[in-house]
């Protein structure tokens, strides 16, 4: 098992969150991934559709008052050691809807967000840029959680 | 030659249509709207960028000193829209092609075009004022006598000051202000 993970090149899942997006994000999302012309695959990366296959986690938009529960029970479904990348200036900062009466963002008031790819939207290949950050990080806590032994990973399961 | 077959040569032919990027550079279009950009030496302090701004990315504020003022653009609530570009007079402030955004949570409040404005000082009375680019006092003085390159040093009581004794317009009657 040990000898088996080291030379396996592991190959995050992808998920994605929509909170409260306008959904300009998501579609960048969907090109990023489905279309031939940027292909996230190439990465290794897959979408999938439940969270608890998931290792990296896009959240799109403000967090509305609406959909902030929802959204955060989904993410808590996300097993760890999880990436979250927050896509578009709506997660990150609350873009053009900070202040708005029904937005409880920043995402990173309620949820640990390790990248964030601003811009409104960012283009495909802002996110797979933010996709290979997000990887490296990743394999990095991987390590670490082998590295720690058992307990933690026991822990963690 | 059965349909596929002629489909599969076609696309055999064409190549992929998957960019190279992240392994090459990504094709950039030369009109696309990255990362803001400020140019301390054209900006007159204006302001109207700030009004414009969707996202309220820009801040200017008066340095503790009162010598001058910050310009900050935040580019993690920036929508790139270009607003600040099309209403800024003096076209100080311009959109790069820069879209290298993605970034570690750590470096959040780093994303930031920063910069320090230093306020002139009137040539007459020392106060502090903002510039004036001598391209712009060009514009606005072009269909008078004045000449700019003075016109600019001075702040907006000395211009009046100015203006009002060169029409001739202090009468002895009146007590003309003294320049200080
Ligand atoms: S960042 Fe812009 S495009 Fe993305 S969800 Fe927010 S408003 Fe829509
Ligand atoms: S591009 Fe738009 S959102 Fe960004 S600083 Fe300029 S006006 Fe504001
Ligand atoms: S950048 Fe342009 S619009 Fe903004 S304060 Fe300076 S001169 Fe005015």
């Amino acid at each position: 098992m040990g000898f088996l993970s080291k030379i396996a090149v592991r190959s995050p899942w992808l998920y994605r969150i929509n909170a409260g997006s306008c959904n300009g994000c998501d579609v960048e999302l969907a090109t990023t991934a489905f279309i031939p012309r940027f292909d996230v695959e190439r990465l290794g990366c897959k979408y999938c559709g439940s969270p608890r296959h998931a290792d990296i986690v896009f959240i799109t938009g403000p967090l509305t008052l609406r959909v902030k529960d929802q959204a955060l029970r989904v993410w808590n479904e996300i097993p760890e050691p999880k990436i979250t990348i927050a896509v578009g200036v709506c997660p990150v900062s609350g873009g053009v809807f900070r202040g708005g009466h029904s937005i409880e963002g920043p995402v990173d008031r309620y949820i640990p967000v390790d990248i964030n790819v601003p811009g409104c939207p960012p283009r495909p290949q802002a996110i797979m840029e933010g996709v290979i950050l997000a990887r490296e990080l990743w394999l990095r806590r991987l390590e670490k959680l082998e590295a720690g032994g058992g307990e933690r990973r026991a822990a963690l399961s | 030659m059965p349909r596929f077959l002629k489909i599969l040569a076609r696309n055999l032919l064409k190549g992929p249509s998957t960019e190279a990027f992240p392994f090459k550079e990504a094709f950039t279009p030369p009109r696309y709207r990255g990362k803001v950009v400020m140019n301390p030496n054209l900006c007159v302090g204006c302001g109207i960028c700030t009004h414009v701004c969707p996202g309220g990315a820009i801040m200017m504020k008066e340095s503790e000193d009162q010598n001058g003022y910050y310009f900050m653009v935040w580019h993690n609530t920036c929508a790139f829209c270009g607003s600040c570009r099309h209403y800024c007079p003096v076209k100080a402030i311009s959109l790069s092609q820069d879209w290298h955004n993605a970034h570690y949570q750590s470096e959040k409040y780093r994303m930031v075009e920063h910069h320090f404005v230093p306020y002139l000082h009137c040539s007459s009375c020392g106060a502090h004022i903002r510039r004036l680019p001598p391209a712009l006092a060009a514009r606005i003085y072009s269909h008078s006598s004045v000449d700019p390159a003075t016109i600019i040093r001075l702040c907006p009581d000395c211009r009046q000051l100015a203006t009002a004794k060169r029409e001739g317009e202090v009468h002895e009657s009146s007590p003309a202000p003294q320049q200080p």
